[in-house]
């Protein structure tokens, strides 16, 4: 009877590099509660906790297409470039990037080490 | 609405629609600022079903985040374009990423019915490379929102992550699976309360309650801990306040009141709904925790099950852990860095210096000494702890000149009495260069924390309300603190780096300190709580198993307190209104005022006035000297008494908001009326009513429908754009901290709000709208201006209903007032001699309404010394408190005809054998000039007591059996018919009315010890039956006389005068039955009072007939005075 009010959660959403954990409602590419949006790959999604509108929603992270772990959108974590993949991936096949994609991940490797004690 | 079309701009449209291959139309007019461009996209895109809807705040952030992007697009078009280099793909899952790089492949989203919608819809005629422009903008905006919410979501996740209580989670659950009690003991900002219930909720509890003592933080947490575990607020976790809940059948963890929690186990003594329950802030040690410890002690063994969790301080922890069989502690670490304490204690002479004011210098000895060792480049502030207000502003001068002098600090006060808006100043970031030196309360330490103080003064003392039972007297006095409480102000300088604590004492001082702070159990009044033991069947109060017992004294004061109102019976047991009040959590005299109000139905003044009489006074300190202030405020001054003043502003102020609404923050300012405290009366009126409403004690609000449907849009269209509002002020994240000025004036001068109102003019007052959603404005409004309406009748019930609620707060005037200055009126209780008014106080600037003679009020034979006057015009004071500070203050008055008032209120009356002289409660003497009168007075109070206390009974019954059975509404006539109260309202307002002379006087102590003939040995049966009504009489076991009622007693009082003047007859004829004999007086009105003849004139009631039955044949015959 609560559930009209409150899309239950479907179960825990677990980042397997960064351990980030957040509920998830749903699982796919038509996030509910909107028309209007549709996403590019399988995510696992929460309603947006920041916002009051019903129908905003918060993508948290899908699987990696080359290994299949489960990666949080996190830049530290993955990225998106018309497919997810984990960062440790995209650094194992850094090649098959474009270059924009191949400075970024480099700078990211330079400022990520300054400070961050991520594994 | 959609924008105007004109009809040329549709023909124009269809005939491009008409030339098929579209021509472009001056492509260079296309202006992305345009409001009509604008809206035309809009219309497209910002629809009600889509992600973002046009004209909402969203719709705006768009924008401005499409300028942006336009900006820094045209700077990335002007760079040269580089050829992207061809990637060398590896494996086969990355085989088809794209080759040629676009921004547009890292975006994971995409909008739905992207050219579907151009063609047909109302864009139809939006050139298709803008719109694809617009798409792809808000392509990247989507992203972008994206990316910052779930940068929101890992921030949070890391902070929690990082807090000192998460290493422990485990621990606790584990220990909690072993333990039926654990203790969780941890510092302010360790982070036990927000999340702890979390790791309950992650471990799949599902039935957890969270009591915390304040109402505040029920709701902080709430809203905290359903935003930090994600859910969404109002559904997991709700809170559930006084009259106020989120909590629905979805809710895992609710926050809730102790005194909730309590009333919860007074319906359901087992808790069945709670699997697991914390206790937050035990170490607080408040009245209703430490009840709530003791409830819990005793029924853990009945519900093996129940899981419970004591969060506290690190304070005391092994008083808690013992008191539960040696639960088992989990102690997390404060995150603290090292400080310095410095000892500065003040020097013997000044501190014995006559003066009783505080000597800042001390204070400025350390702003002085941090200004020469600290570069103003090191940031951090200053936190002081002072003892109370009077404190604050005497340090809060000196150190403003002194800091006007230097240019380096700004100086804050921070109280409970401060308005919220400067309250958060604190919160506001000082200037480079400059210091916060925030002036506080033991507020400061552990209720409000401030981040960045570097350094701590600490005083030493705090002021604290203690009780004296036997006086029944609140003291604010000021005590030495406790080692933990100094430990707790010291620790507020280490929270954000290393940090110093000056401490004004000795170490010696600091060594004398009690351990622990004393706990509310031991200082206050227990009235309160006694009503609560006694509603929830307990047992005695006295042998209660408390952490810490009470004073024993306290526990009697307020069992007798309670019998002195009516609360509980001379057997100590609970009386229907008791019952009722321990229901009603107010205090005992607003209950009792309450109830009584509603059965004369005055419940809307009353409500008014029991709201206005439980909160803050709403008047400015500052105000008090300001001549325009007190000007502006006299007209609504009442010379009834300070209820009735607060009632007239209270009505007053709605009526200016319903009439002018931007301006009531002016009008209050203009008047020297905190407004905070006015929108808390308004918050508690309708608390209160609706607690009436749920004891049925007043009919549900009629709900005034708007006369017609356009007044009713237009209502609705109101609580939009109200709402609107509202929303738009919390996603704004309510008041951002902005940097102080210099010259902040923290004590509130009127010209610096003045300027800061008007610079916020056109913003929204918050608070209005607030309270205009909360409120029903016509409704309270209707009430307010009734108010103006009422009769000089209904005053006076009025009067009548707040004296009997405050009875016995009775205070007589002293019989040398009306020679004495007016800051010299002195008044007297029972218990203490020699009060005075507050200076808030509206007598205190007119005590002649108090004296007997004034004008109109000579009595006839007054001696114009005022002692011993007979008048027919003495006044009582009732009040609602009494403080003492420096001196014993009398706390919101009214006053009140004395004969009268005693007569109906007191519990005990004494008389003497022709009842010309009568004693109330044992301290106050009444001589009346004629005996008739005063007899005849007498019966009627006996009858009118009596017919007040059925009809109050029959109507408290009704609504016991209504809630017992319950019955919501009630279609049978009620307990008492409206003929009934007005015809008792009639009598009661004759009776106040009578005009009888008397003398009264407090007795002297050694006449109080005398007051008693004591018990007769012969038992000499005074023939006068009917004399009282049909009361029986009977010989009074210790006072001598004769009991008539449970609080009259007859001629029990010593006398020097001729013993048997009472039987002096002479010759009288009865006008009804025609009999004629030598008559004493009381045989006269005893004869009349039962003659067959005499008409019956019971005055419209139909108990209150004389009833015939019982004529003994004595009273036809000739009486003779026994010996
Ligand atoms: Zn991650
Ligand atoms: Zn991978």
């Amino acid at each position: 009877m609560a559930s009209e009010a409150e899309p239950h959660p479907l179960g825990m959403f677990k980042c397997q590099l960064c351990a980030l954990t957040a509920p998830y409602s749903y699982v796919g590419q038509k996030p509910p509660d909107t028309q209007a949006v549709v996403l590019l790959e399988e995510s696992y999604i929460m309603k947006d906790p920041f916002s009051s509108d019903k129908a905003r929603f918060l993508i948290l992270g899908s699987r990696c297409s080359v290994c299949s772990r489960l990666v949080c959108v996190d830049p530290e974590c993955s990225l998106f470039y018309s497919k997810r993949v984990c960062l440790p991936c995209v650094q194992k096949n850094i090649s098959a990037f474009p270059q924009e994609i191949q400075q970024d991940v480099e700078k990211r490797k330079g400022a990520s080490k300054k400070h961050s004690n991520r594994p | 609405m959609p924008p105007p079309r004109t009809r040329e701009g549709r023909d124009h449209r269809d005939r491009d629609h008409h030339r098929a291959p579209r021509k472009e139309e001056a492509p260079e007019k296309w202006d992305w600022n345009c409001p009509e461009t604008r809206c035309l996209l809009e219309d497209v895109f910002f629809r009600d079903e889509d992600y973002i809807r046009r004209g909402s705040e969203e719709c705006q952030k768009f924008w401005a985040f499409f300028e942006r992007l336009q900006k820094y697009q045209h700077l990335k078009t002007s760079q040269k374009e580089k050829d992207p280099g061809q990637p060398k793909h590896g494996i086969a899952a990355l085989a088809d990423l794209p080759c040629t790089y676009d921004p547009r492949y890292r975006i994971n989203l995409s909008i739905l019915g992207p050219d579907t919608r151009g063609r047909h819809g109302p864009g139809k005629g939006l050139p298709p490379e803008r719109v694809s422009e617009f798409r792809r903008a808000l392509l990247h905006y989507l992203d972008f929102q994206q990316k910052q919410a779930f940068g929101r979501l890992a921030k949070l996740q890391r902070e929690r992550a990082a807090l000192p209580i998460a290493q422990y989670g485990n621990r606790i659950l584990q220990t909690l699976k072993e333990h039926q009690v654990v203790v969780v003991a941890g510092d302010t900002g360790c982070g036990k309360s927000t999340q702890v219930p979390q790791y309950l909720l992650a471990a799949g509890f599902s039935h957890v309650a969270c009591t915390q003592p304040r109402r505040i933080a029920c709701i902080s947490l709430a809203k905290r801990v359903g935003f930090e575990s994600l859910s969404q607020y109002g559904s997991q976790v709700g809170y559930q306040i006084r009259f106020e809940s989120t909590r629905s059948a979805a809710t895992k963890i609710v926050f809730l009141t102790v005194g909730l929690l309590l009333r919860q186990i007074q319906c359901e003594p087992r808790l069945p709904q709670y699997q697991v329950l914390i206790v937050d802030e035990v170490h607080e040690r408040h009245l209703h925790n430490d009840f709530l410890l003791g409830v819990l002690q005793r029924l853990l063994p009945q519900r093996p099950d129940l899981k419970v969790i004591l969060m506290s301080a690190t304070i005391n922890i092994s008083l808690f852990s013992s008191y539960f069989s040696h639960a088992p502690v989990v102690q997390v670490p404060g995150r603290l860095f090292p400080i310095t304490v410095v000892y500065q204690p003040q020097e013997a002479e000044q501190s014995a210096s006559k003066s009783e004011k505080l000597d800042p210098r001390p204070f400025l000895r350390v702003l002085e000494a941090i200004d020469n060792k600290y570069p103003p480049e090191e940031r951090g502030d200053l936190l002081v702890f002072l003892s109370g207000m009077a404190e604050i502003s005497t340090v809060l001068d000196a150190a403003q000149a002194y800091a006007t002098l230097t240019q380096r600090w700004v100086v804050l006060p921070l109280h409970s009495a401060l308005s919220v808006a400067d309250q958060d100043k604190v919160f506001d970031v000082a200037p480079a260069g400059v210091r916060k030196c925030i002036l506080s309360t033991n507020i400061a330490e552990t209720s409000v924390t401030i981040d960045g103080i570097r350094f701590v003064v600490d005083s030493g003392k705090v002021k604290e309300m203690s009780y004296d039972p036997q006086a029944k007297l609140q003291r604010l006095q000021e005590f030495w603190i406790s080692q933990a409480s100094a430990e707790q102000r010291k620790g507020r300088a280490g929270r954000t780096g290393p940090g110093v604590c000056y401490r004004l004492y000795a170490e010696s001082d600091y060594d004398a300190f009690a351990p622990y702070p004393v706990p509310e159990i031991r200082r206050v009044a227990l009235d309160a709580l006694v009503l609560q033991m006694k509603s929830m069947s307990v047992g005695d109060p006295r042998t209660f198993p408390f952490i810490e017992p009470p004073p024993a004294a306290s526990v009697e004061t307020a069992i007798l307190y309670l019998q002195d109102q009516g609360a509980l019976d001379s057997s100590e047991a609970l009386t229907p209104i008791g019952s009722l009040l321990a229901q009603l959590p107010v205090d005992v005299v607003i209950g009792k005022m309450m109830i009584l109000g509603s059965m004369f139905s005055l419940a809307e003044p009353v409500l008014t006035i029991a709201a206005a009489l439980s909160v803050q006074s709403p008047f400015t300190r500052s105000a008090q000297s300001n001549l325009d202030c007190a000007t502006a405020r006299r007209p609504l001054e009442s010379d009834q008494g300070d209820p009735f003043t607060l009632f007239n502003v209270f009505n007053a102020w709605v009526q200016v908001k319903s009439e002018r609404s931007g301006n009531s923050r002016k009008w209050c300012r203009r008047r020297g009326v905190e407004e905070h405290r006015l929108y808390e009366m308004a918050n508690l009126r309708r608390q209160f009513k609706e607690l009436l409403e749920d004891h049925g004690l007043l009919r549900g609000a009629q709900v005034v429908a708007p006369r017609d449907s356009y007044s009713r849009l237009q209502q609705r269209r109101e609580r939009q754009t109200l709402h609107q509002l509202k929303r738009q002020h919390e996603e704004g994240g309510g008041r951002r901290r902005k940097v102080l000025r210099l010259q902040e004036d923290g004590c509130s001068s009127d010209e610096d709000h003045e300027g800061s109102a008007s610079q916020r003019a056109d913003s929204v007052d918050i608070q209005d709208v607030k309270f205009k959603l909360r409120h029903n404005l016509e409704q309270l409004q209707a009430a307010a201006s009734s108010a103006q309406d009422l009769t000089r009748d209904q005053l006076a019930l009025l009067k009548l209903v707040l004296g009997r609620g405050l009875y016995p707060q009775l205070a007589v005037p002293d019989a040398f007032n009306s020679g004495r200055k007016d800051s010299d009126q002195i008044f007297h209780t029972q218990a203490k001699q020699g009060t005075v008014l507050h200076p808030t106080c509206v007598f205190a600037n007119s005590p002649e309404v108090l004296h007997t003679q004034g004008p109109e009020a000579s009595g006839r034979e007054g001696s114009q010394d005022g002692k011993d006057q007979m008048s027919c015009k003495h006044q009582l004071l009732a009040f609602v408190s009494l403080l003492e500070t420096n001196k014993p203050y009398l706390v919101n008055c009214v006053r009140i005809p004395a004969l009268q008032s005693l007569l109906l209120f007191s519990r005990s009356i004494d008389t003497n054998g022709d009842c010309s002289r009568l004693v109330a409660d044992g301290w106050l003497e009444l001589q009346l000039a004629d005996s008739e009168s005063a007899v005849r007075l007498l019966a009627t109070s006996l009858r009118l007591r009596a017919h007040w206390e059925s009809a109050l009974d029959r109507q408290l019954a009704q609504q016991a059996q209504r809630r017992k059975l319950e019955q919501e509404e009630d279609p049978e006539s009620p307990a008492v018919s409206p003929q009934e109260v007005a015809a008792l309202s009639r009598e009661l307002l004759q009776f106040m009315a009578a005009k009888v002379p008397y003398r009264l006087r407090r007795l002297t102590g050694l006449e109080a010890q005398n007051l008693y003939v004591g018990p007769q040995t012969i038992t000499t049966a005074p023939s006068l039956p009917g004399l009282f009504g049909n009361s029986i009489l009977s010989p009074h076991p210790t006072k001598g006389g004769y009991a008539v009622s449970d609080y009259l007693t007859y001629n029990c009082l010593t006398s020097d005068t001729d013993l048997y003047s009472d039987c002096l007859r002479s010759f009288w004829t009865c006008p009804h039955c025609g009999l004629h004999m030598p008559f004493t007086p009381l045989e006269r009105i005893a004869h009349e009072n039962t003659c067959p003849e005499a008409p019956s004139d019971g005055p419209g009631s139909e108990e209150a007939a004389p009833v015939p039955t019982q004529k003994t044949s004595a009273l036809q015959r000739p009486y003779h005075c026994q010996p």
